[in-house]
């Protein structure tokens, strides 16, 4: 009896593995028959749908994520020395943002402030100040792995690497003695990192197609079942 | 309150942000990690406001609640579709309904696989390969076969570092494999110099701001 249900189970998910991976397949195919047809043609017209219909359930799977993020946030609250704190600060952060954006959208600013839009001066303040200390702080950080670089190994590949690192970096600067450095730092971007940029280019969209292929064929378990 | 005092508040917060930001080169601190979750709570707030504001009201307000009297019942079906997707994605949480979640990741997946092939094969694959055999049309001889060469031995680098063969240790395929590695040392050594110049533009300019608005506190 057992035995029975576990077999009508896993025929069950396996069907759902079929169904999913016929869907997959349709979409990704119709999508992609659309794309290069021209765009008033019916399946042209379908993928334009299919892509609005994509961009809006992306919108609302960022409405998921921020819900989740914000309940993982509320459950973290009650446990202070496991970064409570840090989880009212995210919830406080996320509250102000909101209330000044509803204030802003509701003309709700009295006095001085009547009309103005305090939303985009917080955003300034906040989102790109932060953003541009933290890119800043990377500068430290690359050195400092730069020279961790030598210190761990030496072999050629490091040593080849450094010297391109030094090549750039030299050759960005203004000497009026070292003009050459100013040259050779110039072929070296427009001559063989860019053969290396286009092989990486390539074999990148060529994974890609790979990866696609492999989701349309249903090879790729990102939505199978278990 | 008024716009200026507005303003010196604004001025006033992102110097001490930036310096709870940069405090981080004594050590990992607590002012960091604060000034890094004020991050998050913001950026997640304005994630979700321009998901609601930029996409979601436009696409209800064209489909479900269209006022013009030609829109038909498929259309606003069709409107509550992704809605009905996207709330199945919380289904995914629980263990036993994890299936029916499945539904919006399907959508995703084969539409954005559709989109990926198309945008990998027309617009990277394709013009890549196009340049490169033309490589020596607007360079010298040396330079063409330079980046002709780079490109395929870069491409021969990486397709025979995944695969383990008996053919991998010929002699000429090793010989590409060391002048593709070599390429592909030289591009991310100059990519990661390009990094750094970058991160230390930012960092001046940071720095710069900060210190414009001291001195025009103090000169005030």
């Amino acid at each position: 009896m057992q035995a029975d249900r576990k077999t009508r189970r896993r025929r069950r998910l396996k069907l759902g593995n079929a169904v999913n991976a016929t869907l997959v397949l349709a979409l990704g195919f119709t999508t992609m028959v659309g794309l290069i047809s021209p765009a008033d043609s019916t399946v042209g017209v379908t993928a334009d749908i299919f892509l609005q219909l994509a961009g809006v359930l992306a919108a609302v799977a960022v409405l998921v994520g921020v819900s989740n993020l914000l309940f993982v946030h509320l459950g973290r609250l009650p446990r202070v020395r496991k970064g409570g704190f840090y989880s009212l600060v995210v919830i406080l952060s996320a509250a102000a943002v909101t209330a000044v954006h509803v204030l802003d959208r509701t003309d709700a600013w009295g006095g001085d402030l009547e009309g103005e839009k305090v939303g985009p001066r917080l955003f300034g303040v906040i989102q790109v100040t932060l953003e541009s200390a933290l890119a800043g702080l990377v500068f430290f950080f690359l050195v400092y792995a730069a020279y961790r670089l030598m210190r761990h190994r030496v072999t050629w590949a490091n040593l080849v690497f450094l010297a391109a690192v030094l090549i750039v970096l030299v050759g960005w600067l203004p000497l009026k003695d070292w003009e050459g450095a100013g040259d050779v730092r110039d072929w070296l971007m427009e001559i063989p990192v860019t053969a290396g940029s286009r092989g990486l280019l390539i074999g990148i969209g060529l994974g890609t197609v790979t990866v696609g292929v492999r989701v349309l064929l249903g090879r790729e378990r990102a939505y199978r079942e278990p | 309150m008024t716009v200026e005092n507005l303003d010196l508040i604004a001025g006033w917060a992102g110097l001490v942000l930036t310096l709870m930001v940069f405090s981080y080169l004594l050590a990992d601190n607590f002012l960091y990690r604060i000034a890094v979750h004020v991050l998050i709570g913001t950026a997640a707030a304005y994630i979700a406001i321009a998901a609601v504001e930029e996409v979601l009201l436009p696409w209800l307000r064209a489909t479900v609640f269209s006022d013009d009297a030609e829109t038909s019942a498929s259309i606003r079906a069709l409107g509550v579709l992704p809605i009905f997707l996207g709330v199945l994605l919380l289904l995914k949480t629980s263990p036993r309904f994890a299936r029916m979640g499945n539904l919006g990741t399907v959508f995703m997946i084969g539409i954005g696989t559709g989109v990926a092939l198309v945008g990998a094969v027309i617009g990277t694959v394709l013009p890549l390969a196009r340049d490169a055999s033309n490589s020596f049309d607007h360079e010298s001889v040396l330079n063409g076969a330079i980046l002709l060469v780079g490109t395929l031995c870069t491409l021969v680098y990486f397709q025979y570092l995944s695969r383990r063969r008996s053919d991998v240790n010929r002699v000429h395929i090793r010989t590409l494999r060391f002048v593709g590695q070599g390429f592909v040392t030289l591009t991310l050594g100059a990519l990661y110099a390009s990094a750094i110049l970058t991160s230390l533009s930012i960092f001046s300019s940071v720095i710069q701001d900060q210190l414009r608005f001291i001195l025009d506190q103090l000169g005030g």
